[in-house]
């Protein structure tokens, strides 16, 4: 790793009053990251695991209450002014103002970032131009689609250059083309240098985008890695097997018995899953001993196992069927 | 200082680009002039009656603390919009000092409250009153810190008051009792000992005294240096309060 990340953090947690009288709500634990410059990190976890509230306490909007953490070189409980002007922040909510036009958006932020009026208005043409936003940029941004207001929010928030961008579930609520555009934008940001820290339920945006996956639940982190590292921690890869008759998928599951290539076998509806160490090595071979017995399969599908199957194995869970966002 | 200009002005901007936004604050005035100033002309010959018996030299007045009193008492909602549509959050994580981001709202109520003012005073000259220049000077000065009173407190219970109809309810439960007891509607000593015993409580009370005072010119009255010393005080811990809860993290 690098010799000074752009960020750090040690124990860092956040401890909420909860609802009742003298409860608490830690809604971050002991959290304990280290992001290399250039790095695009991912803190992938359902609704409701911490990841916002993480990334609320590292771009300075709520104060740690354990633990310490530098950010961009500075740290977090006695230097976030110094934090502001280096980082760049899109929030979920986005935060244009509606009757104002995007362009006077924009002019706001990089004023607020202390750039003269000249300045500014070359910084936001520049932008303009790369993102292709000059269509709508005069309009007021209350007109904006879903996916035009995104890519403008992103241009507010590399507005002052930062060398740490934090995306707060970016594609969250976009259709598959701008969310797509999205990507396209923090991958070039990425080419350019900029450090990029990103929180996602959706397991592809996290495998697509990201350097490396925290995966956090319950305000811990449960696994950290590569993507790839990461769905390595399931064994292997996944064969699914369908047949034409109950007969043949049982003749199978008989021939299949012992065999030590097979590490799991799942029953599905007309056939079974079988977890393998290399998939491509075995599939041949589990073909060969089905057609054989005479429990030739109607059809095949090798697929390595996603983040999701990752989650259920280290939560017990599936991340589709967790609790409320808190924060 | 540059910071807190740059917020009100982006703030001038959305309240002006509101079409109904001079109509908006100075409606309910203007319905106060044209139907509940003729009924106080039939009682304004009562013996007793402040103003030498002019309903417009006493009604007026009033009509200019409330004006101040409900367009800043209700800023809070404002701010609760800029915090649901994340606008606040994303001003938050720019470098700009957090005094300036709250003097930048102040800054532009008060300025709204001037204009808002000045008109309402434009307007009465047509129903009749007639205005002390130096007085009404002063006596927008004296709008200007209840203004900063009122947001601050109105801003400072929309940072912590997630639910927009507790809010309304709070600040109504405050508002209505200190409007009335302030005497804008009737003199308050047409009332009993107990509701005048309550108003001699009510800050409002010695607004609108002063405000009476400035208008005719008496700038020399006690009630003028009372309300002034007693908003000043206000408007200075309001803010201060108003100012910490933006230092604080919230949501």
């Amino acid at each position: 790793m690098a010799a000074s990340p752009i960020i750090h953090t040690e124990k860092l947690g956040k401890r909420f009053a909860g609802h009742k009288k003298g409860e608490v709500v830690d809604a971050v634990r002991d959290l304990d990251l280290e992001v290399a410059k250039g790095e695009i990190f991912g803190l992938l976890g359902p609704n409701g695991a911490g990841k916002t509230t993480a990334m609320r306490m590292l771009c300075t909007l709520l104060v740690p209450t354990a633990g310490k953490a530098s950010v961009a070189g500075f740290d977090l409980t006695t230097q976030a002014h110094e934090i502001r002007r280096h980082i760049g922040y899109v929030g979920q909510k986005g935060g244009m103002e509606q009757v104002a036009t995007g362009r006077e958006n924009l002019m706001l932020h990089a004023q607020l970032y202390r750039m003269s009026k000249a300045e500014a208005a070359r910084r936001i043409d520049a932008l303009i131009g790369r993102l292709k936003l000059s269509t709508f940029a005069d309009r007021k941004t209350e007109t904006y689609s879903g996916g035009q207001r995104r890519i403008f929010d992103l241009a507010s928030g590399v507005i002052n250059h930062p060398e740490l961008l934090f995306l707060d579930e970016p594609s969250t609520g976009l259709d598959p083309q701008s969310r797509a555009r999205v990507w396209e934008e923090v991958k070039a940001l990425h080419e350019q240098g900029t450090s990029i820290f990103v929180t996602t339920h959706y397991l592809e945006e996290a495998d697509a985008l990201c350097d490396r996956v925290a995966i956090v639940d319950l305000g811990r982190i449960v696994a950290l890695g590569t993507p790839a590292e990461l769905k390595k921690q399931i064994a292997g890869d996944i064969i699914t097997v369908s047949y034409d008759a109950p007969e043949r998928a049982e003749a199978a599951v008989k021939l299949l018995e012992g065999n030590p290539l097979v590490l799991e076998r799942h029953a599905i509806e007309d056939g079974h899953q079988l977890y393998v160490d290399k998939g491509d090595e075995a599939l041949p071979v589990i073909l060969r001993t089905l057609g054989q017995g005479g429990a030739a399969p109607k059809s095949v599908h090798l697929s390595r196992p996603s983040l999701d199957d990752v989650f259920l194995k280290l939560t017990g869970r599936s991340m589709r069927d967790t609790g409320e966002e808190q924060h | 200082m540059r910071e807190m200009y740059l917020i009100a002005m982006n703030e001038i901007r959305v309240t002006v680009r509101n079409p109904f936004w001079a109509f908006s604050g100075l409606f309910q005035p203007i319905i106060y002039l044209l139907l509940f100033g003729p009924l106080l002309n039939g009682v304004a010959g009562v013996r007793g009656f402040p103003g030498g018996g002019n309903a417009i030299q006493f009604f007026a007045p009033g009509l200019l603390i409330m004006n101040a009193l409900f367009g800043s008492g209700f800023e809070g909602f404002t701010l609760r919009d800029k915090l649901d549509s994340g606008f606040l959050e994303r001003l938050r994580v720019t470098p700009i000092s957090r005094l300036s981001l709250a003097l930048g709202f102040i800054l532009q109520t008060s300025l709204n409250l001037v204009v808002q003012s000045i008109l309402l005073l434009v307007v009465s000259l047509f129903f009749g009153l007639r205005i002390d220049p130096l007085g009404a000077l002063l006596l927008l000065a004296l709008i200007v810190l209840i203004g900063i009173t009122m947001a601050s407190i109105s801003y400072r219970l929309g940072l912590m008051i997630r639910e927009g109809g507790i809010l309304a309810g709070i600040v109504n439960t405050f508002i209505l009792p200190a409007m009335i007891l302030s005497g804008i509607m009737l003199p308050i000593n047409f009332g009993p000992p107990l509701i005048q015993a309550a108003a001699r409580i009510d800050p409002f009370y010695y607004a609108v005294n002063a405000s009476r005072a400035l208008i005719e010119g008496h700038v020399g009255d006690p009630s003028v240096l009372s309300a002034l010393v007693i908003f000043a005080v206000l408007a200075a811990v309001c803010l201060a309060i108003f100012i910490r809860g933006m230092r604080e993290a919230v949501a």
